[in-house]
């Protein structure tokens, strides 16, 4: 086998330390006894030519680079050796400026450790072996989960740049929890004219066709990875048609049956066919299939026969059914819930009338709520007190140790709102710690601090804090002592993920941190991205976030898809990492435990694993487990190491 | 006899290349001297070393073996370090059946940010060998 050794002076950086004439005298003596050749700068744009010049004359089998670290120009030098006609994974550098020359005293015992590391780089080449970049077909196209403003704003986006987006949506409507808010911090900007144009986009704007919205409708079953995933979406019945429809809700007033309403946080009924509520996206009622009295049996066809668009708009055998679309990416926007604040002991969530959890109380704000908009306690009466009590779970290592980051604003923002509808209403707000954020919600905190009606109490621990309810009805804030008569009381609690995370996490593989949320590949430098590949977090489904981030981190998750998968262009897989030895599997599936990206499945009919080079990311962690040696780490072999050891220790 | 002022231990360290070998450039970047003894494998990842490598290291001669990591929530591959962290455990035990003092091999984590970390540690692990004398397996 002939061997080149290239050792680069890189000026006197290395020369001055390691000499080349004592390693070319060396290298005489190693394996299959290489040539060596020494260039100044092989990183120039000279220093290359003759790099390449030299591999084209002496067509080595192997070659081996002595210069700098390979985090620096291993790529540099690979591409000189495919310039040279050569398979570039038939290289290896030896790091002799960083970690020798550098950082050794004497050039006689620098120049004895660079050659046993050359050495060893000899030893170990002979058995490289040449791999190859597979290329695979892929789709452009995303599964967008979730239609509140993350996964809107990602479809949209990935419509605008001409992807087709498959949009599946729980709830019967777009527009996420903000479409349910009246007004939203910090600007109190109208939270349904804010979003309109935004849904009014995606459903009759200038890419509609590529946006294939499914509400009451859920992922099932995911297979395949990055690039060709294939998706099974049940969608549930409306039994009302979305295209024929024109929102008159003749149907609504027809129907004999009742129910509460989840949408008004079942602070208002709502007949078994109904809106979600007022003004919503699409403008379509949905049946209740439970709630309908034909569920008990009784012959009714109320709905269908006020219909005037016809016989066709409402189905009421409409059955559920699952499709399948195949797509590139999955981008994940499942949003948040609230912590249930009846967990929190002393607070009379549930147990005491007028005191309502935030999202209640943005309904009872809301002119499409329960109450349209008006404040008043259940006996109808207008409150002259409100007490808003922050950190509710939050901050709390007995129910959620984080800060939920949002709650300061908005409960900044019920202050506004209550001012706003109740003027002279006296406000208390009962803070842990005070989160204002960003340089347009401190506006907010300005207007509470400096409102004459207001006042701000900060508590130690959640525990100090108790609601009562005298027999007159008046509600008591105790806080040690003191107490405050007040006649409502708005619970702020802790932002916890959407109900049904868990559940889908177990569905895609993809990981969870220890509070619920969908985990970040990395916190900070790839926020947007899940633990798998492929798959893309956006918005409050990987932490509590407002409607501003939410939005970016969908635009970011949109760019994701762009750029990774573009129509035409396949992926290249890069060939270093692991590949499993059918015959010497021996089926105990421990590699399966230790690949921190699910990258390898096991065939149980055949009793052997595979590794996906797709999801593989080479770290070669499976194949030191493998207790069988069945796994070759491409670039890394256990041979290609042990070589390396025996050679740089002769 | 060699005497423990003229030995010079040889020591094989693994470097994951994502923390602890980018520790080691940037010791280089910042020029900092430090003992000679260590020749350095890279490899992806620290779970990536496999205990036949340590083993076959002080069977051709290695007197001392250091595995550097990422730190413990750093790994590049999520949790590749807390598999090393397992399997040094393991090879512990296994060094000890073996009458090799368990001294001989270290782990330890060094980021990438940490050139004075990584010249510390490869001088500490010098002495720390050099005091332990040569690794004789025929006894």
């Amino acid at each position: 086998m002939k061997i080149g050794v290239y050792f680069c002076n890189c000026g006197s950086n290395i020369a001055e330390k390691i000499s080349s004439a004592a390693v070319a005298e060396a290298a005489s003596f190693f394996p299959d006894s290489p040539y060596v050749t020494i260039v100044d700068f092989i990183c120039s744009e000279e220093g290359k030519l003759q790099f390449e010049d030299s591999l084209k004359a002496e067509q080595p089998d192997r070659v081996v680079v002595a210069a700098c670290s390979p985090r620096d120009h291993e790529a540099t030098f690979r591409s000189c050796l495919t310039n040279a006609g050569m398979n570039p994974y038939l290289m290896q550098v030896v790091n002799i400026r960083e970690q020798i020359a550098w950082v050794t005293e004497h050039p006689g015992v620098a120049t004895e450790k660079a050659i046993a590391a050359i050495r060893g780089a000899v030893c170990r080449v002979r058995l490289q072996q040449p791999l190859e970049k597979k290329q695979l077909e892929v789709c452009p196209d995303a599964l967008v989960i979730g239609a509140g403003p993350a996964g809107m704003k990602a479809a949209l986006s990935l419509a605008e740049a001409g992807r087709s987006v498959v949009l599946v949506e729980r709830t019967p409507f777009i527009g996420g929890l903000p479409v349910r808010f009246e007004d939203l911090f910090p600007a109190m900007e109208c939270a349904p004219c804010m979003l309109e144009p935004l849904m009014g986009d995606l459903l009759h704007g200038e890419h509609p066709g590529k946006i294939e919205l499914m509400t009451m409708a859920e992922l099932v079953e995911v297979t395949g990875f990055y690039g060709n995933f294939i998706a099974k979406i049940r969608r549930k019945p409306r039994h009302v048609s979305l295209h024929e429809c024109i929102g008159c809700g003749e149907c609504v007033e027809a129907c004999p049956a009742t129910t509460m309403n989840e949408f008004n946080s079942s602070a208002s009924g709502r007949k078994a066919i109904d809106f979600a509520f007022t003004g919503v996206l699409p403008n379509a009622p949905f049946l209740m299939e439970e709630v309908c009295v034909r569920a008990q049996g009784v012959e009714c066809r109320a709905c269908k026969d006020a219909c005037p668009m016809g016989e066709d708009v409402v189905d009421l055998d409409e059955e559920s059914t699952v499709v399948e679309r195949t797509i590139g990416s999955i981008i994940l926007a499942t949003g948040a819930g609230l912590y249930d604040a009846s967990r929190v002991a002393g607070l009379g969530m549930g147990v005491l009338p007028d005191v309502y959890d935030a999202m209640q109380f943005e309904r009872m704000l809301s002119s499409t709520g329960p109450t349209g908009g008006e404040i008043v306690t259940a006996a109808g009466a207008v409150p002259s007190s409100v007490a808003i009590i922050h950190c509710v779970g939050s901050l709390d290592e007995d129910h959620n140790p984080y800060c939920s980051g949002i709650c300061c604003r908005y409960a900044f923002k019920f202050n506004h709102l209550v001012t706003a509808k109740l003027p002279g209403a006296s406000i208390t707000h009962y803070h842990r710690e005070l989160v204002v954020p960003g340089k347009e919600a401190h506006m907010l905190l300005r207007h509470a601090a400096g409102n004459s009606s207001t006042t701000l109490k900060r508590y130690a621990a959640i525990s100090d804090l108790a609601v009562t309810r005298d027999d007159s009805g008046t509600l008591h804030v105790c806080s040690r002592g003191e107490v405050t008569p007040v006649d409502m009381v708005v619970l702020c609690p802790a932002v916890i993920p959407a109900e049904g995370t868990d559940r889908l996490s177990a569905l895609l593989d993809v990981s969870c941190d220890s509070f619920g949320f969908f985990r970040e590949l990395h916190g900070r430098t790839d926020a947007a991205q899940s633990t798998l590949k492929g798959i893309y977090l956006a918005g409050a489904c990987q932490e509590p976030m407002d409607i501003r981030s939410a939005m970016l981190e969908g635009m970011a998750t949109a760019g994701h898809t762009l750029a990774g998968l573009q129509p035409g262009r396949t992926i290249e897989i890069e060939p270093i990492a692991a590949e499993v030895d059918e015959n010497g599997c021996a089926g105990c599936r421990l590699c399966l435990s230790v690949c921190p990206y699910h990258a390898i499945s096991f065939n149980s009919e055949q009793n052997i694993s595979h590794v996906n080079a797709v999801l593989c990311h080479g770290c070669g962690t499976c194949v030191t487990a493998c207790p069988a040696g069945a796994i070759t780490g491409h670039g890394f072999t256990n041979e290609q190491i042990m070589a390396e050891i025996e050679g740089v220790l002769q | 006899m060699t005497t423990v002022e003229s030995f010079e231990p040889k020591i094989i360290g693994f470097l994951c290349n994502w923390c602890s070998y980018a520790g080691a450039d940037k010791a280089g970047g910042m020029q900092l001297s430090y003992p000679p003894n260590v020749q350095i494998i890279r490899v992806m990842c620290s779970g990536r070393v496999d205990p036949q490598f340590v083993f076959s290291a002080f069977e051709k001669g290695a007197d001392g073996v250091i595995i550097l990591a990422c730190h413990p929530g750093d790994c590049h591959y999520k949790e590749g370090n807390c598999r090393a962290l397992q399997r040094h455990c393991m090879l512990n035990l296994m060094l000890e059946q073996l009458g090799i003092e368990k001294e001989r091999c270290r782990l330890d984590y060094v980021s990438a940010g940490e050139g004075e970390k990584f010249s510390r540690v490869i001088g500490e692990t010098v002495e720390t060998v050099r005091a332990l004398g040569p690794l004789r397996l025929d006894q």
